[in-house]
């Protein structure tokens, strides 16, 4: 059986602390953001994901921490841009 | 150097904010006045912008142009202006009656001119008339002299310059050696060959020690600046900085600064990091949602984007470890530098340089002509501050003839080479050519308002065409709105932000509205009615940041975690109520929000009316290109294809979709201009304008505007 995965994508700041810009994470049928989260929290505890502010998307659609995902999905953790 | 005409004053004490003085000089007459104002004047206007559209509107007529005599220089900061205990407060606008636009026009930037005028004794500086000779004027608030003199000539390469020109003179004003009681704007010769020349604001920084610049870009101030034959302004003042305003409540801006600095210390690292990376962060942010203007706003990702993300510019270029705020007090400090950049093209090829950026927007525009080369961001960058040009409007307006060239519409043979996307010898050429005003470039130096007219002529007598329809063409790409060029942000997937670059009273500069991200990523805006109501209240709340002195960034670009539990998280309501409270600490004043708001709306209301007396006040001079809609031509759909279809998909509810590919195509801009039409009616109904975009008369008397002229006005247009 093929490994189901989503694909965390890092971008500016984060990939100083990431060293890398992205990583795969399996997950199982109902995984939903916040195991992503978890996930990321627990592999690169110096990230700073500030709940309240940080913009969740999937596949570029913005997302909530319970939002449900399937495989090949491409999560991404997102700062406030309000456009100088 | 030679004074020309000089007078003493006494320098009026700054209380609450103010002077409650204007300085008034007329190069005509080499007249130096200084005006008090009434106490009605500040609780009315302002400030900043609020200034300028005062005294353009009383001072000038529908038929001033950019360099008519009567037209007006306006420099002011604002009440909030000059107080480095709250983060951000070395803005001033520079307001004119634009170039490009044939009406109002104001930029902001930042720097220690602003502070040190008011310091000096004015809340704003008012240029009219034109000299016969190159002049400098100089705000000696120590010396409590004002005096007109004759510019100084240091040999061509420097008087050439902007940088340059003003770096000289901040020595030679102050017997040899810099200091931070001196700034200067200046203008270069840029300035004189374009439409869209800047005015540079120098001031000396000490942790760097060297003289350091931010641009007022847009509009085109710094033609109107060059072409009154004024090099620069210098002001200068000795007094403490440090409560600057004298504060009515010193106790109450202490801790309203010390709130905004402690949202901005622990958010700021948590989120853009402007601190850090500087706005070059939003390159890789506007990639990732196709919003990075590529080729002429004709994609908005590639593959060679990342070749100008922030990360290049950091490792490669910028100076680190040291605070970069453009005034003191500014924890955000997002005015990144370098410092020995060595030039490799142009006149200057072989010199080593300091370079003040780049910010986002350069970087938009260079990935705007297809090139993704840094070190040509950063040569592009320091010989369009040098020249006294706009990087937006320089690099949208070579994009706009790239497109011409590769579209069929010119040839090589109208060029004199071969101007395509990418090609950076060609838009390093054009570059220069625009600056000293030869070649190709006394075209592309009107900007691309004029240069659809000019390519049309061409074009149509070469095909045996009407000019009328090759301007149809040029009316999907040609990426400008009332005659300014568009900054560097792609809309077509955000109806919100369509309207936000078409209402925008000055032209499609987004300082107005930003709404891109909550419509179109947060989603935040579903109905025409909340995209109308956005449109609305985002330009009021800007409006008073241009009109109290005060830079946006710590507002709208780091979000204060408290704003979470808000029910408009985007209006980062908890940090604006910072911003309230510093006012009225200031000022003495007991306003609220809704207040705010108001005063803003008076001077949204007067630089519409601006626009009206001008021919770009109706719904007509709101309408956009078509590419800033949708994909204006098939290669910008097919190079979505997946996600045009699928948006489609949804409009049309039945999930059947044409089968051509043209035919989609077609369906989907007929679709994206029917929306943009309804968006227009239901946001001018929100402003309380007719349908033709024209302020109704009770909007006029609800805002005491309704003065002789506004109503000379809309008697013409039957309103």
């Amino acid at each position: 059986m093929p490994l189901k995965i989503v694909s965390i994508k890092f971008l500016g700041m984060q990939r100083t602390v990431t060293k890398t810009d992205s990583i795969d994470m399996p997950i199982t049928e109902k995984a939903r953001v916040t195991d992503v989260l978890e996930y990321v929290r627990h592999r690169y505890p110096e990230l700073p994901l500030d709940e309240e502010t940080v913009l969740i998307t999937v596949n570029q659609e913005q997302a909530y921490l319970d939002t449900m995902l399937k495989p090949n999905d491409t999560v991404s953790f997102l700062p406030s841009i309000g456009g100088g | 150097m030679q004074i020309l005409r000089q007078i003493k004053y006494e320098p009026a004490k700054v209380v609450g904010g103010y002077t409650d003085r204007i300085l008034r000089v007329d190069l005509s007459t080499q007249e130096i006045a200084i005006q008090a104002l009434p106490p009605d004047f500040k609780s009315k206007y302002i400030g900043g912008r609020g200034y300028a559209l005062k005294l353009i509107w009383d001072g000038t007529t529908r038929g001033t142009r950019y360099d008519s005599p009567d037209n007006i220089l306006v420099m002011a900061s604002g009440p909030l202006g000059n107080e480095p205990g709250f983060p951000g407060t070395g803005k001033f606008i520079v307001g004119t009656i634009s170039p490009l636009t044939d009406t109002f026009i104001d930029s902001n930037v930042g720097g220690h001119f602003a502070p040190l005028l008011k310091l000096a004794g004015f809340d704003a500086l008012a240029v009219s008339g034109i000299s016969k000779q190159d002049v400098v004027i100089l705000v000696d608030g120590d010396a409590g002299t004002i005096s007109i003199a004759a510019a100084s000539s240091y040999g061509k390469e420097i008087d050439d310059g902007s940088l340059s020109f003003g770096q000289r003179l901040l020595k030679d004003v102050n017997g040899g050696e810099y200091s931070d009681s001196v700034a200067a704007v200046t203008v270069g010769k840029g300035a004189r060959n374009a439409r869209f020349g800047i005015v540079n604001s120098l001031f000396y920084d000490r942790r760097r020690d060297r003289i350091r610049c931010k641009q007022a870009g847009r509009g085109g101030t710094g033609t109107v600046m060059r072409f009154k034959g004024l090099r620069a302004i210098v002001a200068r003042s000795s007094l403490a900085k440090a409560n600057g305003n004298n504060a009515v409540d010193l106790e109450g801006v202490r801790q309203a600064g010390a709130q905004l600095k402690e949202v901005v210390s622990k958010a700021d690292p948590k989120q853009l990091h402007l601190s850090a990376w500087g706005t070059t962060v939003l390159s890789e942010y506007m990639d990732k949602f196709h919003l990075f203007p590529i080729n002429n706003y004709q994609y908005g990702q590639s593959p060679e984007s990342s070749k100008l993300f922030a990360n290049v510019f950091l490792d490669r270029y910028f100076s680190k470890k040291i605070p970069d705020g453009c005034y003191y007090g500014c924890n955000l400090a997002c005015a990144k530098g370098a410092e020995n950049v060595e030039l490799t093209r142009g006149p200057r090829a072989g010199q080593k340089v300091s370079i003040d950026g780049p910010e986002y927007e350069t970087v938009g525009a260079v990935c705007c002509m297809g090139i993704f080369d840094p070190h040509f961001v950063m040569e592009y960058n320091w010989y369009c501050d040098e020249y006294s040009l706009d990087t937006i409007s320089t690099g949208v307006t070579i994009a706009f003839f790239m497109e011409c060239f590769q579209r069929g519409f010119l040839t090589a043979d109208d060029i004199s080479y071969e101007l395509k996307f990418g090609n950076m010898e060609a838009a390093d050429r054009l570059l220069h050519e625009i600056a000293s005003g030869e070649g190709f470039g006394k075209v592309a130096g009107q900007g691309v308002a004029r240069g659809k007219k000019w390519v049309a002529q061409k074009c149509a007598a070469r095909q045996g065409t009407s000019e009328q329809a090759v301007m149809a063409e040029l009316n999907k790409f040609g990426m400008e709105v009332k005659g300014l060029e568009f900054s560097m942000y792609i809309s077509k997937e955000s109806l919100a932000q369509q309207g936000g670059y078409g209402f925008a009273l000055k032209g499609p500069q987004h300082d107005e509205a930003w709404l891109i991200f909550i419509d179109q990523v947060h989603k935040e805006l579903p109905t025409f009615e909340q995209k109308a109501s956005a449109l609305k209240w985002f330009p009021l709340i800007r409006t008073w940041f241009n009109a109290t002195g005060l830079c946006k960034l710590p507002w709208i670009d780091v979000r204060n975690p408290e704003a979470a539990s808000t029910a408009e998280p985007a209006k980062n309501l908890p940090t604006l109520a910072y911003y309230v409270k510093y006012l009225n600490a200031t000022t003495g004043s007991s306003k609220n929000l809704q207040d705010v708001l108001d005063d803003s709306e008076r001077l949204y209301i007067l630089q519409k009316l601006i626009n009206l007396r001008q021919g770009k006040g109706t719904r007509s001079s709101d309408q956009i290109p078509l590419r800033a809609m949708g994909p204006a031509y098939l290669n910008e759909y097919e190079f979505r294809a997946e996600y045009y279809d699928e948006w489609l998909k949804k409009q049309l509810g039945d999930g059947s979709i044409p089968v051509s590919l043209e035919e989609r195509h077609k369906l989907l801009l007929e679709k994206r201009m029917q929306a943009y039409q309804k968006l227009c009616d239901i946001v001018y109904e929100e402003k309380g304008f007719t349908s033709e975009g024209i302020p109704k008369r009770e909007t006029v008397s609800k805002f005491g505007l309704m003065d002789q002229q506004a109503k000379q006005l809309l008697d013409k247009f039957g309103v």
